[in-house]
């Protein structure tokens, strides 16, 4: 992966849906997690309610700014234990 | 304060895992922690809909996962002032009755062994990315919401 560009990751579910597991994408500045959803054609305007964001391994808002290199994460609801 | 955690692609057994965790407790001074808690999971023999389970798989996000139940195990460990946590926890394909997860808890009193354990279990279910697909006759669905307390 090249330095401007960041890393998006499905898992489960969305990535069932979506057919894919691991894409690189431009960065553009003041990109956020929300953006990339869009521009991905992930489904709507936005993620459902229940899908969590995870930038660089650590939760994190949809409105978050990304830098270049970032790994976005899509993460459906949560079940382990 | 010694946390200890891991994720195994493989089956385990959890008594051996607990008494590793003890040993491990016991090297070159005294055993820390006069109080254990401990919590073993396994799969279930029925899926949500009540059907027969042939098998239940695990996802996970590597690297992400146990950073947050490290994370979660050294938080939670310093609120209730524990001696040591250990996480072992599934991922993979598993069968009927094959454990998922263990976690343990030495304190100097039961309750706070009690309270972390109980804690750290269901802040792992509801904040470490795992993600659950149940196979039946060859149709996996994946989970949409852990089980109830």
């Amino acid at each position: 992966m090249m330095s401007g560009e960041l890393r998006v990751r499905l898992f489960a579910g969305l990535r069932e849906e979506a057919g894919w597991q691991e894409r690189s994408l431009a960065h553009q500045s003041g990109m956020t997690a929300a953006a990339v959803w869009t521009l991905l054609n992930l489904g709507g305007t936005a993620p459902p309610a229940t899908v969590r964001v995870a930038i660089n391994h650590e939760f994190a808002a949809l409105d978050t700014p990304l830098a270049h290199g970032d790994e976005v994460a899509f993460l459906p609801p949560i079940s382990g234990g | 304060m010694q946390v200890d955690v891991d994720l195994l692609a493989a089956p385990f057994d959890p008594l051996q895992s607990l008494a590793a965790w003890q040993a491990s407790r016991r090297v070159g001074r005294p055993c820390i922690g006069a109080a254990e808690a401990h919590f073993i999971g396994r799969v279930r023999p029925v899926a949500a809909d009540g059907s027969p389970l042939e098998a239940l798989e695990i996802e996970h996000y590597p690297g992400m996962t146990e950073r947050r139940i490290a994370a979660i195990s050294q938080a939670l460990a310093l609120d209730h002032g524990v001696a040591a946590v250990l996480v072992r926890h599934r991922v993979g394909r598993l069968k009927p009755d094959e454990p998922i997860v263990v976690v343990a808890v030495a304190a100097d009193r039961r309750g706070p062994a009690l309270r972390c354990c109980q804690e750290v279990l269901e802040s792992l279910k509801h904040e470490a990315p795992f993600w659950k697909r149940e196979w039946v006759n060859g149709c996996g669905h994946w989970v949409a919401a852990n089980t109830p307390l």
